[in-house]
């Protein structure tokens, strides 16, 4: 019997053949779909699942609120690592890990860099799983001066020979390591990615007691079982037991007085959570994260697909019912229960999955390398062999058969024959249910093409979005601070070549790599809040093109300037200078006690931090150090780079010529955004054509069931295009009705979604009506594209039936 | 005594009034008989004929199937009952499309499970019967009318019914096919069947024992 069922439903996908290719094409887009994005989503849900001890660590994270500035770090203070430990029985070990920028190695006059190095405590190494494959593995981090290194490092620094006991010079000889151990490359699949660390012991900085300053990374590994929001809970009493006799000190405000007016707590983030959670871009996130609600957003995306992909099943078999309706009456006279026929239908759906879900795998295949380009990721065809892909995969063939064959396993199984015998089954062209899942994908094909819309124009907002600042033309020299003295004639070198416009002094840039400077800011004798340092030299504000709105740039005529300042517009306002701020001063908090500063001028904000976040007061110091920032007249500069890099190669320093333009740095920024629209492009166009391979058919279907109506008017004289219209007017009422769903549901989510910008576009009317346009325009291009065949047939033929 | 319909009335409503399809109609059939149904379109043949195989209900009125009394039955009893006892043969022959001469005769066997075996005897023996052997693996399309029509009598015999029911069997054949299916009929009937046909042709009613005339859902006249 079973091979009969088999048999028969073989036959009938072959005989359908039209319907089936869109059933099962579009089955085959939707699942490949979900494969997709659920290796994404795997993929991204598993950072640091590896440790072994994932489940039990923790990272000590730091929020605040002080003078109305949010601050939240993924860094903590140096004593609070030793102080949870020491205090709380559940935490059973507490490292740190201290991130050094753009370090340098030198080994035999060779020169390295471009890796990451941090200083760790010792007990990181058992803590988190490492794999040490050459020497000492049992405390490689012991001796103040030991550091381990990764296997690519040490091939690249030492080649062939062994490198356990050799010894690299640091930052330019600042300090001697020698190599004691070699470990595994840590995967990819974590939060942080070293290639060197050095033991924590030689770092004079890790032993200081202030609990005012945030630098490291603060893990615990808590007891088994304990629960990290108890030990959450008991953080406050820490803070002010450590934290606020600190804070009278350094403030000169008692800490109550302090906690009335902000707030200040530690917080614990489960490690498994840090990839997901990646609030701390700005201030200790060692590596980019993944926003969960990225992937809710592709989850959703994938399974609207499928769904699409299953509705055009059901809406095929509801079409097609009438035709299989006299088959099903046939066998029933022929004594078949319900309940076989439920069975071959349902037999028949499970086939055409298996058929598109080895269709699906096909599609997976081939375009897995686009995907990996996409969604920058280096998967292969063995990662879909995951226990967890393939039950899920198992479940998604059992849940699309049901849901594709339900319709007519149910439905069609239950028709008494003697309406079939009598010739009196006919579905009629109305069904509810088929109107409404029409509506239900032309809800989520609307709502996505607008939210495509939206996105696009928000990166475009973003990109054409008056900075305050020009970044292009902008070339950024890097390690410009290893020239030392011969600076300036480098910088009047360089100057000399027409192309250059101007040269600024400075190591700070609004994107990119950038120094970082901050430092709380007193009006008198009262603590105002932290703002951000830019050290400049006269030059920066001509070279970024920064509008200076009042008072005056710095100048060599006024001699040493160490003590004007000019700050931004936020700043102005969040210093209380509403009227006439030049000539005011305001006191920075220093370690030698604090130094007054005088505004000569104030800049029109820019944009110096991602737009993510709202513009925060600034202030511009004279003193220029480090980087060397270049404007050009042109964005044609290969020329100029030969003639910058001999110049830099004659004043002879050992680092190697390199640079970045601001401009790229800047798109940089929003890779995340541009992933995501272009992962979102991709798929909702192909939900689109998915949706529209099921309008397609439906089409076919009430212009086959049409036939004679549309003979008989042609007869009496209807036009082409009133046949067409005659066919689409339907389908064109349920589109404009699914509009009326999508909108409102697609403004809101879009809403939520542009809450992430600080500086964002507004949702215009108009993207509404674009968006049905287009929505219209590919639904009513798909049913002409039918129904023209049937307006243009010869009637005689479709009447001669008779 | 095989059926026995007792005063049984069937109607459809039509404006607010009952139109009558079957009125007051009451018929005994016994077993061995070749009855045939005679009448206008619309005087109620296929009506009678749906009632009897039980896929069709009736308003009021008795039925008795082989003594046990249909019309208190449920729905599953009933189907239960067609599917032991009734073969139906259509006009428009109803075979499916999709399945050879042989597959289609098989399908009632599939639905009674029997087994694999038992059915290829089955078949072969009907095939054989039938004089189709060499068209076993033919699909209807391939097929002339009255070959169609042989393979509905065929399917419909399988399951060694103790009636047949044919619904004008010979409406879309020309008169040498209609010849030959009327005297198969009459074959299985001397073999034992019990036939009930309803048909418009006089010619086709003489091949069976009884004639029974229809008018407006009533018998006319015995």
């Amino acid at each position: 019997m079973i091979r009969n069922y088999f048999k028969i439903a073989f036959r009938n996908i072959l005989k359908n053949k039209g319907i089936y290719s869109i059933n099962i094409i579009g089955l085959s887009f939707g699942l490949a779909t979900c494969l997709l994005i659920l290796l994404f989503i795997l993929d991204e849900s598993s950072y640091d699942k590896f440790n072994q001890k994932a489940d039990d660590i923790v990272r000590v994270v730091f929020k605040a609120n002080v003078g109305g500035e949010q601050i939240s770090e993924a860094v903590v203070m140096p004593p609070v690592a030793q102080t949870l430990e020491s205090e709380f029985p559940e935490v059973i070990d507490a490292v740190r890990l201290r991130k050094m920028n753009d370090p340098k190695f030198t080994y035999n006059n060779k020169h390295f860099r471009d890796f990451e190095f941090a200083y760790i405590d010792s007990g990181f190494l058992e803590v988190f799983d490492f794999d040490i494959i050459k020497g000492d593995s049992a405390n490689p981090l012991e001796n103040p001066n030991s550091i381990i290194i990764s296997q690519d490092q040490a091939n690249l620094y030492f080649g062939t020979e062994d490198p356990i006991g050799k010894n690299l010079s640091f930052e330019e000889g600042d300090k001697q390591f020698t190599v004691t151990a070699v470990f595994q490359e840590i995967s990819k699949k974590s939060h942080f990615e070293f290639d060197v660390f050095a033991s924590m012991n030689g770092y004079e900085y890790a032993n200081s007691t202030s609990w005012v300053n945030s630098d490291f990374h603060t893990y615990l590994l808590l007891k088994d079982g304990s629960k990290y929001k108890e030990l959450e809970a008991k953080l406050p009493t820490i803070i002010n037991k450590y934290m606020g006799p600190q804070i009278r000190e350094a403030l000169g405000v008692s800490y109550s007085k302090f906690k009335d007016e902000n707030e200040v707590g530690l917080f614990l983030q489960p490690l498994t959570a840090i990839h997901l959670n990646p609030g701390f871009v700005s201030s200790g996130d060692l590596k980019p994260g993944m926003d969960v609600k990225y992937l809710y957003i592709f989850g959703a995306v994938a399974l609207f697909m499928l769904l699409i992909a299953c509705i055009n099943f059901m809406n095929l078999a509801t079409a097609a019912a009438s035709k299989r309706a006299k088959e099903v009456g046939i066998r029933k006279a022929l004594g078949s229960k319900q309940n076989q026929l439920i069975k071959q239908f349902l037999i028949e759906s499970f086939i055409a999955t298996i058929i598109a879900v080895v269709l699906a795998g096909l599609l997976v295949f081939l375009f897995l390398p686009t995907f990996n380009q996409l969604a920058g990721k280096a998967f292969e065809i063995k990662d879909l062999l995951q226990f967890s892909i393939v039950i899920l995969t198992l479940i998604l063939i059992f849940i699309v058969t049901v849901l594709a064959g339900g319709y007519p396993a149910f439905y069609l199984s239950s028709i008494q024959p003697i309406l079939v015998l009598k010739s009196k089954f006919t579905t009629s062209g109305k069904s509810n249910l088929r109107n409404g899942l029409v509506i239900f994908q032309f809800v989520i094909s609307a709502g996505l093409i607008l939210a495509i819309i939206i996105v696009y124009q928000q990166l475009a907002f973003i990109q054409n979005k008056d900075l305050g600042y020009n970044k292009d033309h902008i070339l950024v020299i890097r390690d410009a601070q290893l020239i030392g003295e011969q600076r300036q004639s480098f910088i009047n070198q360089v100057l000399e070549d027409p192309k250059v416009k101007s040269i600024t002094n400075s190591s700070f840039l609004p994107a990119g790599e950038t120094d970082v400077s901050m430092s709380g800011v007193l009006l008198g004798d009262e603590y105002q809040r932290r703002m951000f340092i830019y050290n400049v030299d006269e030059y920066y504000i001509p070279t970024l093109k920064l509008k200076l709105l009042e008072g005056r740039n710095f100048s060599k005529e006024f001699g040493a300037e160490q003590d004007k300042v000019i700050i931004n517009e936020t700043a102005s306002k969040s210093l209380g200078f509403y009227e006439d701020p030049i000539g005011k001063t305001f006191t920075q908090d220093t370690n030698e006690g604090g130094q007054l500063l005088t505004v000569i001028g104030v800049v029109k904000d820019f944009h110096f931090k991602s737009l993510h976040r709202k513009i925060e007061p600034l202030i511009l110091k004279h003193n220029p150090y480090g980087g060397v920032i270049i404007r050009t007249n042109t964005a044609d500069v290969s020329s100029l780079l030969t003639s910058i890099e001999s110049k830099w190669q004659k004043i002879n320093i050992k680092q190697p010529f390199s640079y970045t333009f601001l401009n790229e740095s800047f798109d940089n920024t929003y890779l995340k955004e541009k992933k995501m629209r272009d992962i979102l492009s991709v798929f909702t166009g192909l939900t689109i054509l998915v949706a529209c391979m099921g309008l397609f058919g439906l089409v076919t279907f009430a212009a086959e069931r049409r036939v004679r109506e549309i003979g008989i008017r042609k007869v009496l004289g209807s036009s082409v295009p009133e046949i067409i219209g005659l066919l689409s007017k339907d389908f064109i009422k349920l589109i404009l009705v699914s509009f009326v769903i999508a909108f409102p549901l697609g403004y809101f989510l879009m809403e939520q979604w542009l809450q992430d910008f600080a500086y964002r576009i507004e949702i215009n009317w108009w993207v509404f009506l674009f968006a049905a346009f287009i929505t219209t325009l590919i639904a009513f291009g798909t049913i002409v594209l039918k129904s023209f065949k049937a307006a243009i047939a010869n009637p005689v033929k479709s009447l001669r039936t008779e | 005594m095989l059926l026995e319909l007792n005063h049984i009335y069937k109607w459809v409503k039509s404006g607010g009034r009952r139109v009558f399809l079957l009125n007051d109609l009451s018929l005994k059939i016994d077993e061995g008989e070749f009855l045939s149904l005679m009448g206008p379109s619309g005087s109620g043949k296929s009506t009678l004929l749906n009632v009897i195989s039980m896929l069709d209900a009736f308003e009021e009125g008795e039925y008795y199937f082989d003594s046990e009394a249909v019309h208190d039955l449920s729905s599953k009893r009933k189907t239960g009952i067609f599917n032991e006892n009734i073969g139906f043969i259509f006009q428009a022959y109803h075979l499916l499309d999709d399945l050879t001469v042989y597959e289609n005769i098989e399908t009632p066997l599939l639905y009674k499970k029997i087994k694999s075996s038992e059915r290829k005897a089955l078949v072969a023996d009907m095939l054989d019967r039938f004089n189709i052997v060499g068209k076993k693996d033919l699909f209807p399309h391939q097929l002339s009318g009255g070959q169609q029509q042989l393979v509905g009598i065929a399917r419909a015999l399988i399951i060694k019914p103790k009636l047949i029911l044919a619904d004008e069997p010979t409406g879309n054949l020309n008169s040498a096919q209609s010849d030959d299916i009327m005297g198969l009929f009459k074959k299985l009937n001397q073999e034992g069947v019990t036939i009930i046909q309803a048909t418009h042709s006089e010619s086709n009613a003489g091949y069976g024992t009884r004639i029974v005339n229809l008018l407006d859902g009533s018998i006319n006249k015995n």
